[in-house]
């Protein structure tokens, strides 16, 4: 197993009823890098990204995380190992505030004659360096998520991942409902994550954001990996024709 | 604020600080309050005396109590309906334990709470492991609870109770009502209990987003049975105090509580959604209800005016809510919005 490789999934197959969803897919993820995960709708990339969680258990491969053979049977035995997914439909409370959203599940907490009170000054001076690490723009760790644009809310999920020590971040079309200037501030973001060392797989059907910002581009048609581009010397056409056309050799 | 300000930037400060008092839910009720009491204050003499300002007090603390407890369930996302049924059968046991089973005052309270704790705990592991809706299941176990009752008492009352099972309801602290200074403990005890608790939090996040919260891994069915378990012990002590502002024993104690407190937290601005709402927002609710009770008193209006106005305070409340959540506005109302 080499340690280069932050992940490693090794022919991973799952079947829905008479759908071969994915078959026998190899995915290797660079420690500290971005690696882009393309595909038309139905390629299987949530798919494969569900098995990496351990919210879908494939029905063939492995899957190694740092080097260790992991056995993922729920998303928290993933957590344990370092990863995080953030989804399309966000996690997190509205009705709560930001550090409440970044501190979710492990709270600071004082007990006082039995009584579990939350350590809020801590949490929110510990979210407020969180987020300034993360250069993540929002004001106060105060705020209620429910005044923010969605990309906030977006920034919010991550800085929760990354507060969990998440190294390893899996993100599912991120972009997907935001605007011009939000996508941006977000990829930034993502960049910058890249550059503190995280390890993060971006599914995305915006192809020229990981362009922009990926490493390496990973393409899946029809279940199947078509092929790993370096972005360095990649175009647009090139990935497009993959996700269309596939392989062009048509070897297995 | 500094001197060398401009005018402009001081009007804009002072906004900003306007916006962020009003970001706070309760600031709309608080206002709406205040202003009520102030015109009151001003147009009626018999309104502004001490001992009608006490009255309103003693009238809501035993609505206040129990609608501090339907706060937290209407948080986390359901509904209490069982609380007036479970304060008469508390206040019914606590009163028969001391006349039947010849317990002191002091145990027969406890005995009566105790009543509550069970009812509470039944209703939360009704909701969270058996996962029954809460409103049709609460709304079920509360004619079980009020069966009960009847049943123990053959719909018979007790009267003349002794001083130590009234006191809560009648006695003093010094000059003060002992119901009001009770009202004030336990919403302070619930405010804490909701914003600085971990409990608290959790009650927020499963109001606010269940299956973030299942996702988390937090043991969402204890905090309910928690939560129901409380409310339950709150309706049995405001049935206890309601036992002792009544000074006898009647079976049918607690009917027609639940609506004004539900009313009270609907008008504090509790979201019926979940996740939103506040023991401070309540009490103000509740307020605003016993002035308006009141007014109808001291501005000899026809009493019966008191469903009606309550009534119309929940739907105003409702339309209110609606609109800041953006899920209404003129152009739906007016037909345009195709």
């Amino acid at each position: 197993m080499s340690l280069e490789h932050a992940v490693e999934m090794r022919g991973i197959s799952k079947r829905f009823g008479n759908v071969q969803a994915l078959n026998g897919v190899d995915l290797e993820l660079r420690r500290g890098e971005l690696l882009g995960l393309v595909g038309d709708n139905a390629a299987g990339k949530s798919t494969l990204m569900k098995t990496l969680y351990g919210s879908v258990i494939p029905d063939a491969g492995e899957i190694f995380v740092e080097g260790q053979k992991a056995a993922l049977r729920n998303p928290r035995d993933a957590q344990a190992l370092g990863l995080a997914m953030i989804y399309q439909d966000l996690a997190v409370f509205n009705n709560l505030d930001v550090a409440a959203n970044v501190f979710t599940g492990r709270e600071y907490t004082r007990r006082v004659l039995g009584i579990t009170f939350l350590d809020k000054k801590r949490m929110y001076n510990e979210s407020e360096a969180l987020l300034s690490r993360l250069r993540i723009n929002i004001s106060s760790p105060k705020l209620l998520v429910e005044r923010m644009s969605g990309g906030q809310r977006q920034m919010v999920a991550v800085a929760r991942a990354i507060g969990f020590d998440a190294t390893i971040l899996i993100m599912d079309e991120p972009t997907a409902a935001l605007g011009v200037k939000e996508a941006n501030t977000l990829l930034d973001l993502m960049a910058e994550l890249r550059d503190q060392g995280i390890s993060i797989i971006l599914i995305t059907h915006r192809i020229t954001d990981v362009l922009s910002i990926g490493d390496r581009v990973m393409v899946l048609k029809g279940g199947e990996r078509q092929g790993i581009l370096n972005v360095e010397d990649s175009t647009l056409e090139d990935v497009e024709y993959l996700i269309v056309r596939g392989r062009s050799d048509g070897s297995g | 604020m500094t001197a060398n300000q401009t005018p402009a930037a001081r009007v804009e400060s002072a906004r900003a600080r306007v916006r962020e008092l009003m970001a706070h839910r309760e600031s709309g009720v608080f206002l709406a309050l205040v202003v009520f009491f102030v015109v009151m204050y001003t147009v009626s003499p018999i309104f502004r005396r001490p001992f009608n300002l006490t009255t309103i007090l003693r009238q809501i603390s035993v609505t206040s109590i129990v609608a501090m407890g339907q706060t937290l369930v209407i948080v986390s996302g359901a509904f209490d309906l069982s609380q007036g049924s479970i304060a008469g059968l508390a206040a019914m046991v606590t009163a028969k334990l001391w006349k039947n089973a010849g317990l002191d005052p002091p145990i027969a309270i406890i005995g009566g709470l105790g009543v509550g704790v069970l009812c509470g705990f039944l209703n939360g592991v009704l909701a969270a492991r058996f996962r029954l809706h809460p409103i049709v299941m609460t709304l079920a176990t509360g004619a079980v609870f009020l069966g009960v009752n009847f049943y123990i008492t053959r719909g018979e009352s007790i009267i003349g109770l002794p001083d130590g099972l009234t006191w809560l309801g009648r006695g003093l602290i010094g000059p003060v009502p002992a119901l009001i200074v009770l009202m004030f403990v336990v919403a302070f005890l619930m405010h804490i209990l909701l914003t600085r608790t971990l409990f608290g939090l959790r009650v927020r996040m499963i109001g606010g987003n269940l299956k973030a919260s299942q996702d988390v891994g937090m043991n969402v069915e204890r905090i309910r049975v928690g939560i129901f378990t409380l409310s339950g012990f709150l309706s049995a002590l405001g049935g206890i105090v309601l036992l002792g502002r009544v000074g006898n024993a009647l079976p049918q104690i607690g009917q027609g509580l639940l609506f004004p407190v539900v009313t009270a937290a609907i008008v504090g601005g509790t979201l019926l959604t979940g996740g939103v709402g506040s023991m401070a927002g309540t009490l103000i609710g509740a307020a605003i209800m016993g002035i308006a009770r009141n007014s109808l008193v001291v501005l000899q209006l026809n009493i019966y005016l008191q469903d009606i106005v309550q009534g119309m305070l929940v739907v105003v409340a409702l339309l209110i809510d609606q609109f800041r959540r953006g899920e209404l506005n003129w152009r739906i109302i007016l037909g345009r919005d195709r």
